[in-house]
């Protein structure tokens, strides 16, 4: 009798035990998804447009129709100030959703307080990891590693695989995550597969077409030996290229790449300038956007979108290589 | 039976000690590894914002020189000093900026040097130095990887091409030192007991530690420190999350504007020594809660059970039958009323056990009366029973006749069922062999017909055969007139060629003619000769038919006869079966009476049985009942006999207590 009834009091006791766990765990169960995106307001910023932040523009837009989700687009701004404005009023209007392409990434946690509550996209101009967080403030965009891997590959494939190699790099605007994320990228590719480069020049051309064409110049006269000149975006490729031919080089052998897949890069490649470049696809990542945005109101996490990293910080949307076979099909 | 007793105070220590002790247990685990997560957590949020402050400074002190440089770079390629100008330019920013300490130079593609007038810079080998290599990567100043410089120092230089415009390459370079960027490093450490030191991600070259002498060596070569292998590890892995390495905490972070890392670390045991220090308190603390319970526990119990031993012994009194103890009740509580409600029980017990007595006493002499009574009323019925059973066996044997006969009917009934299906087979048969016997003697009587028929028509022909007879007798005589005519024919032709050969030539025609008029009467007389004959057969044969027809004509009229007979034999047949027939159907109707009477015998004889069996079930009843009997007032003997033996006993019992 003695045994029973202690066995009983420790019955109780776990069971008071258990059930008290499960108040404090609780038991926090989300509601179904819809892929719809009815009620779902989005507030869309922008810096003054270029083509690609026109396509952008575009792709949001459109992509917000046929999700059925309605997309306001603010006056493309020309400083920080009128972002900051921008979007405080998008919060007062009553958006559920803001995507913002940042006049400057520099100032993404200014952009964040003004938000209020409401979750940001960030999409073209990636901010610093720290100034993410998961399910909150995302990033929409293409993984700037990628595009670096798809130029070194390609000029490493089409040298034939040398385990030595005398590189040439035009940088963007020096800071620009792009740049820095786009030349660690192929340095990093070549130290994964062993080869031994001579950096022979490796400076900034602001992204500019006439700046990297001039610098070039200043590079030849350094009389190195160069094998490939790798630059972080098209309209710099450009510059070199033309540089190229205009004394005398032969680009067919000397590969000279780019990133972005821009009219002129792609006319350039057709012209037998630029090999290869890489296509950000404006399409995709405007479609990425308002897809996070539909997940991030209606279900509060971005699980399940297509290109979500695990720790939901990021949704990737690939990068496409272009050469010249594939040139005609990016217009 | 002799029991162990415990004591309550160590059965509720034995309880509540082990769910105290484990609680407390658990109380310090939970505490202990919660702190240590938050403190672990707090740890790697202030090492990632010390080093995250550490690394601006770093980028603040490299940008505002480099941006000095880049100044200088600038006013230069603006000035654009011809040769002789350039020394006493150098000369003008030399000492202005202290991070530099040999100021600024100039390299020029064709080998030449140029620096100021008091700068210790030299290089015997311009365009095949490292800081002149570097320097032709960039048109922008920009830093370098760490090298060794002529005067043995570890410098990097901030170094790039002078755009003046001219065709020979000029590198303008400056140097600052690694100490000078080690002094930051360890200097600017924000968290106590953390260190730090920074790495080159070009050749993974360590460009400031604490430890001298790993600076400008190689991070993957210094293998034997574990917390540096899985720093670079970490860096060449691009993997920069804080982490834990080698009992240290880490975190990482890049310096932006070059391919610096800056890594730094906080041995764990330095994070969590706090912890240990809480956990052993909140141990002590828990010891001593214990001991006080166990105290408290024992002083409790000793004040409110004491009363409880007075009434235990008071109940140990009762349990050996004394009911004459006096129990205490002062007590104010609980215990107080269960020594009041005890001396109540002791009370009532007393009275109950006086009137058991009496009532015992009284129960044994009625249970001895009823013992007797039963005695008697068990011999009666057993020779009721014996009775009974007589009765029944006669019933048995008469129920076994009755049966008998019945069987006896029951055969006899079936066998007169299956003697009349039988007659009635043969009445059947016998309509059958009626039908078939009249229909013999209407097949004879046509026979009889038809043979008068064939009788008829065989005198017929025997008189067409006469006919025949008369008629080939008449052949015959024609004949023989032919015979004659053909005799005389033949005379007549002899006499005419016996004239014609008279007559000489004119008769020989004639005599021709007369010659075959003789051959024709020749073959005629031939021919009636031949014809006589056959006649002469043919009326054999007639005869022999008429013979014959005369014979069959006989035969047939004695089977006519013979018919007439049997037509005569079929009809007597027939009279007897009809006769047979009547017999029959007579017969099937006694067969018929029979079987109802032997039917009504069977069901008669099965009735009775059944009585009998009836009968006989009742007496068997009533044996049992007889056996019932004797056996009730078997048990009623036995219990009265066992009650006055209880009653016996209950007094014994009840004795034992003291009233």
């Amino acid at each position: 009798m003695i045994k029973n009834t202690s066995i009983k009091r420790l019955f109780i006791a776990v069971l008071t035990f258990v059930f008290i766990s499960g108040l404090l765990t609780g038991c926090g169960d989300k509601g179904g998804s819809s892929a719809s995106g009815s009620d779902v307001r989005v507030f869309y910023t922008t810096p003054v447009l270029d083509d690609f932040k026109g396509l952008l523009l575009n792709a949001i837009k459109d992509n917000g129709t046929k999700y059925g989700v309605a997309v306001t687009v603010g006056e493309p701004c020309s400083s920080v100030d009128e972002q900051v404005s921008q979007i405080r009023e998008a919060v007062s209007s009553g958006y559920s959703m803001i995507i913002c392409n940042p006049v400057d990434v520099e100032t993404v946690l200014q952009l964040e307080v003004a938000a209020g509550d409401l979750p940001v996209i960030f999409i073209n101009s990636q901010p610093e990891e720290d100034k993410l967080e998961a399910n909150k403030y995302m990033y929409v965009g293409s993984n700037e590693n990628d595009a670096a891997c798809f130029q070194a590959e390609y000029v490493w494939n089409k040298l034939g695989k040398p385990s030595k190699m005398n590189v040439a790099i035009f940088q963007g605007q020096p800071g620009h995550p792009a740049s820095q994320a786009r030349t660690k990228g192929v340095k990093d590719y070549f130290k994964k597969n062993n080869v031994d480069v001579n950096y022979v020049f490796n400076d900034t051309a602001y992204w500019d077409t006439e700046k990297a064409h001039d610098e070039f110049l200043i590079f030849l006269k350094t009389g190195q030996p160069f094998d490939t000149v790798i630059c972080n975006n098209d309209s710099m490729a450009i510059g070199v290229a033309n540089a190229m031919q205009e004394n005398g080089y032969d680009t067919a052998k000397i590969p000279v790449v780019g990133v972005d897949a821009t009219d002129g890069g792609c006319q350039s490649i057709r012209d037998g300038g630029m090999q290869f470049t890489v296509y950000q696809s404006a399409v995709g990542q405007g479609a990425a956007a308002i897809e996070t945005s539909i997940a991030l109101v209606k279900k509060g996490s971005a699980a399940g979108v297509e290109g979500v990293t695990d720790d939901a910080l990021y949704v990737w949307v690939p990068y496409v290589p272009v050469d010249n076979k594939n040139v005609n099909t990016f217009k | 039976m002799e029991r162990k007793t415990k004591k309550i105070s160590s059965k509720l220590l034995a309880f509540i000690l082990p769910v105290v002790v484990l609680t407390v247990v658990a109380l310090v685990l939970i505490a202990a590894t919660l702190s240590r997560k938050r403190m672990t957590e707090m740890a790697t949020e202030t090492l990632e914002s010390s080093i995250s402050n550490q690394a601006d400074n770093i980028e603040a002190w490299l940008s505002e020189n480099l941006e000095y440089f880049s100044t200088v770079k600038h006013m230069m390629e603006a000035q654009n000093p011809g040769p002789d100008e350039i020394v006493p330019f150098l000369d003008s920013l030399y000492g202005f900026n202290s991070n530099s300490p040999n100021g600024f130079y100039l390299g020029t593609a064709d080998g030449k040097l140029y620096k100021a007038t008091e700068s210790g810079k030299n290089d015997s080998d311009v365009t095949g130095s490292t800081w002149f290599k570097q320097g032709i990567s960039r048109i922008a100043m920009a830093y370098g990887t760490a090298y060794k410089n002529d005067l043995g120092q570890t410098v990097i230089s901030a170094t790039g091409i002078l755009n003046d415009g001219s065709d020979v390459i000029k590198v303008l370079g400056a140097d600052v030192t690694l100490d000078k960027i080690s002094i930051i490093v360890n200097s600017a450490v924000k968290m106590k007991g953390a260190s730090s030191f920074l790495v080159d991600t070009n050749d993974y070259k360590i460009l400031a530690h604490r430890d001298v002498n790993l600076i400008g060596v190689n991070l993957a070569s210094a293998g034997s420190d574990a917390l540096l292998a899985g720093a670079a590890k970490s860096i060449m892995d691009n993997d920069l999350s804080s982490k834990e390495i080698d009992g240290n905490m880490v975190a990482f972070s890049s310096i932006t504007g070059t391919d610096w890392v800056l890594v730094s670390y906080i041995p764990t045991n330095v994070i969590l020594k706090s912890v240990s220090q809480m956990g052993i308190l909140l141990f002590i603390v828990g010891a001593v809660a214990i001991i006080l319970i166990i105290i408290l526990i024992l002083l409790v119990v000793r004040r409110v059970i004491a009363p409880l031993t007075h009434i235990s012994d008071n109940i140990a009194a009762m349990s050996e039958g004394d009911f004459t103890i006096k129990v205490d009740s002062s007590s104010n509580d609980e215990i107080g009323l269960m020594g009041l409600k005890v001396s109540e029980f002791v009370a009532s017990m007393r009275n109950m056990l006086a009137s058991i007595s009496d009532e015992s006493e009284k129960l044994k002499e009625e249970s001895d009366n009823s013992d007797r009574v039963s005695k008697t009323m068990y011999e009666a019925s057993q020779s009721q029973a014996d009775a009974m059973k007589q009765l029944n066996e006669t019933v048995d044997q008469l129920a076994l006749a009755v049966n008998d006969i019945a069987q006896n009917a029951t055969v006899l009934a079936g066998v007169v069922a299956d003697t009349r299906d039988n007659s009635d087979k043969a009445h059947d048969s016998m309509k059958e062999t009626v039908d078939i016997s009249q229909k013999g003697r209407a097949d004879m009587e046509q026979l009889s017909v038809a043979m008068s028929g064939i009788s008829d028509a065989n005198e017929k022909l025997v008189e067409s055969i006469n006919k025949v007879g008369t008629a080939s007798e008449e052949i015959t005589n024609i004949v023989a007139i032919i015979s004659d005519i053909a005799e005389e024919t033949n005379l007549l032709s002899l006499n005419a060629s016996i004239e014609a050969a008279r007559a000489g030539k004119a008769g020989r025609g004639f005599a021709v003619v007369a010659t075959e008029i003789a051959k024709l009467a020749q073959t005629s007389s031939e021919n009636a000769n031949s014809i006589s004959k056959l006649v002469e057969e043919i009326r054999k044969l007639i005869d022999d038919a008429v013979s014959q027809a005369s014979d069959s004509a006989r035969n047939i009229k004695e089977n006519s006869e013979h018919i007439h007979v049997a037509v005569g034999t079929f009809g007597q047949i027939y009279g007897n079966i009809q006769d047979t027939n009547t017999l029959i159907e007579a017969m099937i109707k006694d067969i018929q009476k029979v079987e109802d009477v032997s039917a009504n015998v069977a069901a008669i004889s099965e009735e009775q049985a059944a009585s009998a069996d009836e009968i006989l079930a009742t007496s068997q009843n009533m044996v049992e009942m007889a056996n019932d009997i004797t056996r009730s007032s078997q048990d009623v003997a036995d219990n009265s006999h066992e009650l006055a033996g209880t009653s016996q006993t209950l007094t014994s019992y009840v004795q034992k207590f003291r009233i």
